[in-house]
């Protein structure tokens, strides 16, 4: 037993002789904003797929809350669900649509509804047929956030907004996870899910590669310094952890640091030096250590 | 940034976008299109071939031949010219039914093709390239046009081959051509008129019913015989194949045609991408009826495609219910050929009741068809991903699957309902005598055939999702082929396991028997449906 929003045992999925998600074990806690990044392919969708039934596990198990994620009726009374591309029935308006995905959802507050409307700025007047992609994304979003669910799970749902509405996004996100929510969050804007995501999982070719913290993701990584000196500039070859170092001219000095930083700090101030500038990796240069080289 | 070089391979090593865009259209109707051929030509060819059987000389051809006196006859199933020949024989028998197949056909494929794409957003790419959407929409339809000589020549061609005259096979061929031409015209002017693939098809299809119920009214009485002048059916009617094989209706047919689809570019020249001529307003107050559960959702889902279908089922039961005394006076005027009616056990045709019950066994067709096109559409909301939000919810499989199998039955007996107090109006308007209850009894006997098209649709809805609409057209085929199975006395030969009520008391076995194969292949398809992976 465990209070997991999400707990999934070895769950995998197979499409002919595609292993589209291999074994994942994963535990999203409530009050927990959870972002899962991977490159196209890499089965964030399938994972949720399989999370909402919408697609059967050839292997392994998953939970929403200590319920089978096969007992839609149950389970799915403590989610709502953002999809990727959001499809609407085209003859009815986003108020009708608002209003049906209460009716047959989790149920949500018509206050809270209608703040979230205009928060959001959607005009819920307009049929769907005539929503850009953004509106789309707005219906579905606002149909999300209304219910409260105690689960949140958004696949991509910023790909269509504007920097304003993604604004939006996130004071809703951070208002969820303040009322005890849990997020799952699949996201390719980096800078969104540095913003808001508590802990972070990383997937490749259906492996779960890296699970932590984004600081503690940031740890495992190499930082950027540049040094500048006041005299010669000091020959750091051969200092434990520095990498890379290249002359930039005008007595200063850059590297690459990895692992403890005091080897590297001595050194520096052995050779008197005058300005340190550390830069920590970004979770782009993250996310593009992990699958930009090596073999995927 | 270094300066690329753009190499531009010259104009002539290049393929036209106009000839990319037709090779587009091709792939996306070319199997459909050597069915309907193949289906035009082996109904016209059978039906020849078996002509000397069936039919052959002597009381037969002379019966049959008397049938052309009866106004009944003429408007249900048009005027019958050169019975005595196998061609005209099988242009009489087949003719109406394979323009119509190749009409449908060639509409729904012009609608799928422009304005489904183009509001599915796939036309967009197309677009940002060196073709205009006059162009595109223009192709398209040229496209879906040509397969309609193509499926004539294979109507004639099937008539010459068992050494029916080939004129009158050349005339019937060009005839059934140009119909079909003319609807794909229809179709491609509805698609620049509204900016929604399914607003677009229902029109067409109400100018294809309309065309076919005018050509009925004009044959009903010689008065009113000018108005097939205005109809394409009326038009192709007119050529009379085998008989004084007219070419002025079918130069006439040429014209409109012509005009209708050269009307497309133009009409399609003036309008920007995802709008069409008739929009509707973009805003509206919510109506939040039907709202509240999956089941109200799917009733109201199909509310609007029934609102169409009760609408042309009323109107050809009103006609068949009007000319109910005349079809039953002659059958009484003319013992011998009651007689033979009698033989193919229709005893009671004589009276209005035995009449529409005949005919009822006809509603099993539209009504069929649109409980498959309501789990087509049910197949497509999936395929659009527009269930995933819904499923999201705790709406299980099951519950949904049902719903939608409610609403498709709610539908059917909603049909069923107008059918029979539309018939039940025309033979009380035209002064026979026929209760309300026994007409209802009569267009619900046919129900349990209509269950059974619905079973098959859940089957392939769970099993093979892709071929629903498919499996729907391949059922009523089927019932439709059993409609047409060559016979002596009319085509009226109805399902051998349904019996011909009100005239008769129902066929409780055979419509028990139907029943229960049609919740056993509902069974599996929704068990089907609950194991597999939703698409999209």
């Amino acid at each position: 037993m465990s209070d997991a929003a999400i707990r999934t045992e070895g769950l995998s999925k197979r499409y002919g002789r595609v292993l589209a998600l291999d074994a994942l074990d994963l535990e999203v806690s409530p009050g927990e904003v959870f972002g899962f990044l991977g490159p196209n392919g890499a089965g964030k969708s399938t994972t949720i797929r399989l999370l909402l039934r919408l697609a059967r596990p050839t292997a392994g198990r998953g939970w929403i809350f200590d319920t089978a994620a096969g007992d839609v009726r149950a389970a799915h009374r403590r989610l709502a669900y953002v999809p990727a591309d959001v499809a609407l029935w085209p003859q009815l308006t986003g108020a009708e649509i608002l209003d049906l995905m209460d009716r047959t959802g989790p149920g949500a507050g018509a206050a809270y509804r209608a703040e979230l409307v205009d928060r959001f700025a959607l005009d819920p007047t307009k049929s769907a047929r005539t929503y850009s992609t953004g509106n789309r994304q707005k219906v579905a979003l606002i149909a999300a956030f209304a219910t409260r669910a105690p689960l949140l799970i958004l696949d991509e749902p910023t790909s269509g907004l504007d920097p304003l509405m993604e604004r939006e996004f996130r004071r809703a996100v951070t208002e969820a996870r303040d009322r005890g929510q849990a997020v799952f969050l699949c996201s390719h804007r980096l800078d969104e899910v540095e913003a808001v995501c508590d802990r972070v999982g990383i997937l490749r070719a259906g492996h779960l590669v890296d699970v932590a913290t984004v600081a503690g993701l940031r740890r495992l990584h190499r930082s950027e310094v540049e040094a500048g000196f006041g005299g010669a500039v000091p020959d750091l070859t051969g200092v434990p952890g520095v990498d890379q170092v290249v002359d930039a001219g005008d007595g200063r000095v850059r590297f690459v640091l990895s692992g403890p930083p005091a080897p590297a700090l001595r050194a520096l101030a052995a050779a008197g030096v005058t300005s340190v500038a550390v830069r920590e990796p970004s979770l782009e240069e993250i996310f593009l250590a992990y699958y930009g080289d090596g073999p995927r | 940034m270094t300066a690329a070089t753009i190499t531009v391979p010259p104009e002539s090593a290049r393929v036209t976008p106009g000839r990319a865009v037709t090779v587009l259209a091709v792939r996306q109707v070319r199997w459909g299109a050597a069915v309907v051929t193949a289906l035009a030509g082996a109904m016209s060819l059978l039906v020849a071939v078996t002509y000397a059987a069936t039919v052959g000389s002597g009381p037969g051809v002379a019966s049959l031949t008397s049938l052309a006196t009866n106004p009944a006859i003429r408007t249900l199933f048009g005027e019958p010219v050169a019975l005595d020949q196998a061609g005209g024989f099988t242009v009489w028998r087949t003719g109406t039914v394979v323009a119509v197949v190749l009409g449908v056909w060639g509409l729904l494929a012009v609608t799928r093709i422009t304005r489904g794409a183009e509001e599915a957003g796939r036309w967009e790419m197309l677009l940002a390239g060196r073709l205009t959407l006059a162009r595109a929409v223009a192709l398209h339809v040229a496209v879906v046009a040509a397969v309609m000589p193509v499926a004539g020549a294979a109507i004639s061609t099937a008539l010459t081959a068992p050494g029916t005259g080939a004129i009158g096979a050349a005339l019937h061929g060009a005839g059934t051509a140009l119909l079909g031409m003319f609807f794909v015209g229809v179709a491609g002017l509805a698609g620049q008129i509204f900016p929604t693939r399914s607003a677009a098809t229902s029109a067409a299809v109400a100018v294809l019913g309309a065309g076919l119920l005018l050509r009925m009214v004009a044959d009903s009485t010689q008065a009113l015989a000018w108005l097939r002048w205005l109809t394409p059916f009326g038009l192709v009617e007119l050529s009379r194949p085998y008989d004084t094989d007219r070419p002025l209706p079918l130069l006439v047919l040429a014209g409109a045609a012509t005009m209708v689809l050269a009307a497309v570019p133009a009409a399609a020249r003036r309008r920007d991408l995802y709008d069409g001529w008739l929009s509707p307003r973009t805003g509206r107050a919510p109506r939040r009826a039907l709202l509240g559960s999956v089941t109200g959702f799917a009733v109201r889902r199909m509310l609007r495609p029934l609102a169409g279908w009760s609408l042309g089922i009323a109107a050809y039961y009103l006609l068949i219910g009007l000319v109910a005394t005349s079809l039953t006076e002659f059958l009484m005027d003319n013992p011998q050929f009651a007689d033979l009616a009698a033989q193919a056990g229709f005893d009671r045709m004589q009276t209005a009741g035995g009449y529409v019950a005949t005919m009822f066994a006809l509603l099993a067709i539209p009504t069929g068809g649109f409980v498959a096109a309501r789990l087509a559409a049910a197949s497509a909301d999936e395929a659009g991903r527009r269930l995933a939000p819904l499923y999201a919810g705790p709406v299980t499989r099951r519950q949904y699957l049902r719903a939608e199998i409610t609403a498709a039955a709610i539908g059917a007996i909603l049909l069923a309902a107008t059918a029979a107090v539309a018939t039940w109006a025309g033979v009380t308007a035209a002064g026979a005598k026929l209760g309300l209850v026994p007409a209802l009894a009569g267009t619900v006997n046919v129900l349990p055939v209509v269950a059974l098209s619905l079973g098959a649709s859940v089957l392939a809805l769970g099993l093979l999702p892709r071929a629903v609409p498919t499996a729907g057209g391949f059922f009523l085929l089927v019932i439709t082929e059993r409609l047409t199975l060559p016979d002596p006395v009319l085509r009226l030969s109805p399902f051998s396991h349904l019996a011909p009520v009100p005239a008769t008391s129902p066929d409780w076995t055979g419509a028990f028997g139907m029943l229960a194969v049609a919740a056993v292949l509902s069974l599996i398809g929704v068990i089907a449906y609950e194991w597999r992976d939703q698409r999209g």
